[in-house]
């Protein structure tokens, strides 16, 4: 590309100084090889621009919905957070603390400031309730929430694999 | 008569939840990130689902849209990107995108209107002519003059310094003018 080109086409782009301008603008007057060309690439501009952008598909913006909404349904649960639920959550457990802390410290009696006593606490008999059924009920449910964890884990790492 | 919607009104609609403020948004920039896609893929089979993935991209990434450029130079950098790894993935006619001696054959003219009075119109020959040209030097084209981006704006598009992008646009044009013109003789030799 000569320099001539060049010049002329920062001069149309508006890429060129102040001064270069004035100085390009008085060749393109007086200079009739640099009006040719000017008047040639102006020309040539004009016709980029009248370029027609390419028109997609009729269905396109349909199309793009769809995918979006594909995309949103195929977002695993996990991703889903409801912040409120957790929050609930979070309030019943720190209320149940602290009911239970309030009812602890209620009945400690603070009367035997001398010598550190930990506090004497009803709590029911438990004993009652663990008989061999309950335990292996228990161990059964342990077992199958085990099982369900590791087919969750091979299941994970053979997809990871593929 | 209803004002029509800024691309940052539009996009804090669809971040607020208003999900069909995104079709607006789509159907205002369809037509130059297609053509785009077109600029780089050279197919408009390609080029559709090249602009529809990038629309894809873009929806997800509407959260991290940081305001600081326009919305349009964002859209055609995710447009640049995704363009980028089509090429890679389908290993079309692979070639260094900054190995401006290496041209790209338009494979499928028939995408072109074979109209016979189209044919004969200077944009046809135009449109040609970009299909012909580099990938990299048809999309500067394309950003420049359709897509009425600053040179600063094509350089953080496609990740260039804007001197880079300066000279690729003289270049461009200027084989542009290379390719038009031997069309055109091409053309003058059949009806000869």
């Amino acid at each position: 590309m000569n320099e001539i080109e060049e010049k002329l086409w920062n001069y149309i782009d508006g890429f060129c100084t102040e001064e270069e301008q004035k100085t390009i603008s008085q060749r393109i007057e007086k200079d009739e090889n640099y009006r040719r060309k000017y008047a040639e690439l102006l020309a040539f501009q004009e016709n980029i621009n009248a370029i027609d952008l390419e028109e997609p598909s009729m269905g396109f913006t349909f199309k793009v919905m769809e995918n979006i909404r594909s995309e949103q349904a195929r977002v695993p649960l996990k991703t889903h957070i409801n912040h409120r639920i957790i929050g609930v959550i979070a309030a019943f457990f720190i209320f149940s603390i602290l009911l239970l802390l309030g009812y602890i410290f209620a009945n400690i009696s603070w009367s035997h400031a001398v010598a550190i006593k930990l506090p004497q606490i009803n709590l029911p008999a438990v004993n009652s309730y663990l008989n061999p059924v309950v335990i292996k009920g228990f161990l059964f449910f342990d077992v199958v929430l085990g099982l369900f964890f590791l087919d969750h884990y091979f299941r994970k790492w053979f997809f990871e694999k593929k | 008569m209803q004002k029509e919607l800024s691309d940052i009104e539009l996009i804090k609609q669809v971040l607020a939840g208003h999900q069909s403020a995104y079709a607006d948004l789509v159907k205002r920039h369809q037509r130059y990130v297609f053509t785009l896609a077109i600029r780089f893929v050279k197919n408009r089979e390609n080029a559709e689902e090249v602009a529809q993935d990038c629309f894809v991209k873009a929806y997800k990434a509407l959260g991290s849209f940081q305001q600081q450029s326009k919305f349009s130079t964002w859209l055609y950098t995710i447009v640049y990107t995704t363009s980028m790894t089509f090429l890679r993935k389908k290993k079309l006619n692979t070639y260094s995108i900054d190995d401006d001696a290496v041209f790209m054959e338009v494979k499928n003219q028939t995408e072109f209107k074979t109209d016979q009075t189209e044919q004969k119109s200077q944009t046809f020959y135009i449109n040609l002519a970009i299909s012909k040209l580099l990938p990299d030097d048809a999309a500067i084209m394309t950003l420049f003059y359709q897509g009425e981006q600053s040179l600063e704006e094509i350089a953080a598009v496609m990740e260039m310094e804007t001197n880079t992008v300066k000279v690729k646009l003289h270049r461009a044009r200027h084989r542009l003018k290379e390719k038009l013109e031997s069309l055109l003789k091409e053309e003058v030799r059949e009806l000869l």
